[in-house]
């Protein structure tokens, strides 16, 4: 986080870009001097340079106060034609401005072109769009002056096309920050209460040691040295360990637990969930309702009569009713289906069309049957 | 589309075993030479014998199909003798006749798979016999025929091990029927025992649990039984544009078959979009009513009254004989006896485990899925699956049959 001091003197060529011109000046005079109004830090103990990224030139606070405090102003630097406002106005977080530049410029850029690799169909898709972005970014950096005014219409002309994918697309990536924070958070807080835990026990641990030590003296001042004594002594002992066979046990179960809430950094996360299909169909979309009769309550055929009060079926809960279904499925069953046609010609296609074959068909089938 | 049928094409019976004539005739036609290639192939690698001539004559698919139908009948008297119910008669004639689409009954033996199907029908409907039973009730001895041809009729039907019948939409029609005013009950009790009387013995022993759906053979059993009541039941069913005064659709002649409607679909009105039109509109009404004529017709010719002709004496001697000595002459050397086949199968399978050494070129196991699937006439809509699996396992449907 520390700030390195700008490394070398910056002057502005007339088209507007930064050139790093560190010969020409003596480093030590930009470390430690305003270039506006010559102030060296000797004199002005805290003084701090701010950029505007307008045009990048630095000068001190001071100045920045003096000059832009009634509005707006032009830039102090010579031959430089900026308007610049005070609200524009901050430090540098690198000490070359170059850099703060470029990382301006690309912060700039990303936040337009953030598309990720799931939105695109190939791999490749997704290496050309990256080459182009960076294309396109190397020009507004370091390009000549017609090339950084092409880039810049093209990266306006699709922020302005591509609205409402950027913003979703910013959504996103917020959304999986955030996820990935609250991960780290809650992975941490995980890891706090483990510490807790560890230090509780130890103390509880000294604790027991120290009240069983006492027990011990206290049963040696009442001078019933024996096997009573022994005993107590055994029993703590099998107490302590008692208690720790079921702590452990415990914490085994909270380590398991942990085990399977564990997360793992740099795993995939996981893809949307696909739609929904509605409920799962066992027979595939067949339609079970009869399309050429009625079943009517009440069907029953004199065979099945006597069944009725049969205790060998109505105890055993028979439905007469599945049997009338069933019946009257099978009666009605295939009536529609025409096996001559459909096995040779398919189904749904009438014969009228192929009536001359069919009926050589037939002929041929009479005789076989007179066989 | 009415969700009736939409149900219905989700079952095996329709994805796998329903065919069109033509398509059923072809199959036939293509097992026949297959079973004829393979057992000329067979015989010729047989060490040769001074008593066989070179080559037999093989059936033609006409006369494999006479002999599959008279072994159905065979199968259904085998139930009545041991006193069987409807559904297992009926799921045990549908496994034999499906079993013998795509396996030739110069393959295997028609007698002893008669039992295995009758065995598996059993199992199949719920009904758990043990083995010694059931052969105690045939008068055999040896479990292990049976036992035998068990796998291996699993494998002829495709796994496909439910069958849909016609009995209970039967009882549904009455249902429904009985709930209309003008129709006394005595009609319908004696329409419904007819009815079930044809079903229990027409439908097996045709083609119709090839051609039709269960509750069409079910109504061109009632319209045997009683024309009115069918007739009625579809009138009410297929009410949504006035059904008109006369059934013009029941007096299609039969000859046209299921697509007689044809012509009359650009007179009916049509209302385009209208889904219930779709449903039960008129021009539907006409398209049941003569498939229902086709199938009727169909079941006409095996009427109940003709259990008699398949038992008749005279009959046998002058059809079946000739049939099952041509058989006994042409009969897959390889195959015919189940028990040594399963042996053989069962020694091939421990021999190939040991080894582990995954070379297909034995006989039996090479190019089975493509086979499968071109028996059919076309991929399997599982068969995808079955490659997957079949490439780790070694086709765990087993060997080509």
């Amino acid at each position: 986080m520390s700030r390195n001091a700008p490394a070398g003197g910056r002057a502005v060529a007339s088209n507007g870009t930064t050139v790093t011109t560190s010969s020409s000046l003596p480093a030590i005079s930009t470390e430690d001097m305003c270039p506006v109004c010559k102030t060296i830090r000797y004199l002005n103990k805290d003084m701090e340079f701010l950029i505007n990224p307008e045009c990048y030139h630095s000068m001190c606070v001071n100045c920045v106060n003096r000059l832009f405090n009634d509005g707006p102003n032009q830039c102090p630097y010579a031959g430089c034609h900026k308007t610049l406002r005070r609200k524009g106005f901050r430090s540098a977080f690198f000490g070359d401005l170059t850099v703060e530049r470029e990382v301006d410029i690309r912060r700039r850029v990303a936040a337009v072109f953030n598309q990720v690799e799931d939105d695109f169909e190939t791999l490749k898709d997704y290496n050309n769009y990256l080459q182009m972005v960076e294309d396109l970014t190397f020009d507004l950096v370091s390009g000549t002056d017609a090339q950084r005014r092409a880039a810049e219409a093209t990266l306006q002309q699709w922020e302005l096309e591509h609205k409402a994918d950027i913003e979703r697309n910013r959504k996103a990536g917020k959304e999986a920050d955030e996820q990935s924070r609250r991960r780290l958070a809650a992975e941490r807080e995980a890891a706090r209460q483990r510490r807790v835990e560890a230090l509780r026990e130890a103390e509880e641990e000294k604790l027991e040691r120290a009240r069983s030590r006492e027990a011990e003296l206290d049963s040696l001042a009442q001078g019933d040295v024996g096997t009573g004594a022994q005993r107590v002594q055994l029993k703590r002992r099998g107490q302590a360990a008692a208690n720790r066979a079921v702590e452990a046990a415990v914490n085994a179960a909270v380590t398991a637990a942990d085990v399977g809430r564990l997360s793992i950094r740099g795993l995939k996360e996981k893809k949307k969930a696909p739609a929904p299909e509605g409920p799962y169909d066992p027979f595939g979309g067949m339609d079970f309702v009869p399309s050429r009769y009625k079943l009517r309550a009440g069907l029953t055929h004199p065979g099945v009569e006597k069944y009725k009060h049969d205790p060998a079926h109505v105890t055993g809960g028979y439905s007469f009713d599945e049997y009338a279904t069933r019946a009257m499925f099978e009666a009605f069953a295939g009536l529609g289906v025409f096996i001559e046609d459909e096995k040779e010609v398919g189904i749904g296609l009438s014969a009228g069309e192929v009536a001359t074959i069919s009926a050589g068909i037939a002929a041929v089938g009479c005789k076989m049957e007179l066989d | 589309m009415a969700t009736e049928d939409a149900r219905y094409r989700e079952s095996s019976q329709y994805q796998l075993w329903s065919f069109s004539p033509t398509q059923l005739a072809a199959m036939r036609e293509k097992t026949n030479a297959a079973a004829r290639a393979s057992i000329a192939g067979r015989l010729a690698s047989m060490p040769p014998r001074a008593s066989t001539p070179a080559l037999p004559e093989f059936l033609t698919p006409a006369e494999e199909a006479l002999l599959v139908t008279f072994n159905t009948s065979e199968l259904l008297r085998a139930g009545d003798h041991a006193e069987m119910s409807d559904e297992i008669k009926a799921t045990a004639a549908a496994f034999f006749r499906r079993f013998y689409v795509t396996n030739s009954i110069m393959t295997y033996p028609p007698t002893e798979m008669l039992m295995v199907a009758l065995y598996f029908a059993c199992k199949a409907e719920g009904v758990f016999l043990s083995i010694t039973d059931f052969i105690k009730t045939f008068g055999r001895e040896n479990p292990e025929e049976i036992i035998a041809g068990e796998f291996l009729l699993c494998q002829g039907l495709r796994f496909a091990i439910d069958v849909k019948h016609p009995f209970r939409a039967l009882r549904g029609s009455i249902m429904e029927l009985s709930a209309l005013p003008d129709i006394e009950p005595a009609r319908l009790a004696a329409a419904e025992h007819r009815a079930r009387e044809i079903l229990r013995f027409s439908p097996l022993i045709t083609d119709a649990y090839f051609h039709y759906t269960p509750s069409q053979i079910m109504l061109a059993a009632l319209s045997l039984a009683d024309r009115g009541l069918a007739e009625r039941l579809i009138a009410e069913t297929f009410h949504y544009v006035a059904p008109p005064a006369n059934n013009s659709g029941a007096d299609t002649p039969a000859s046209s078959g299921p697509d007689a409607p044809a012509p009359s679909r650009r007179s009916a009105p049509r209302s385009d979009g209208e889904d219930r039109t779709q449903i039960i509109g008129s021009h539907i009404r006409d398209k049941v009513l003569g498939t229902i004529e086709a199938c009727r017709d169909m079941l006409s010719k095996e009427l109940p009254e003709r259990r008699e002709h398949w038992t008749n004496k005279t009959v046998i001697k002058a059809q079946i004989t000739p049939l099952r000595k041509k058989l006994n002459k042409c009969h897959d050397p390889e195959r015919w006896n189940l028990v040594e086949l399963q042996r053989a199968r069962r020694e091939q399978a421990s021999k190939k485990a040991d080894s582990e050494d995954g070379d297909a070129e034995d006989g039996p196991a090479g190019g089975t899925v493509e086979a499968d699937g071109a028996v059919f006439g076309g991929p399997l809509p599982r068969d995808s699956k079955r490659r997957k699996v079949g490439k780790g396992l070694d086709d765990p449907f087993g060997p080509a049959l």
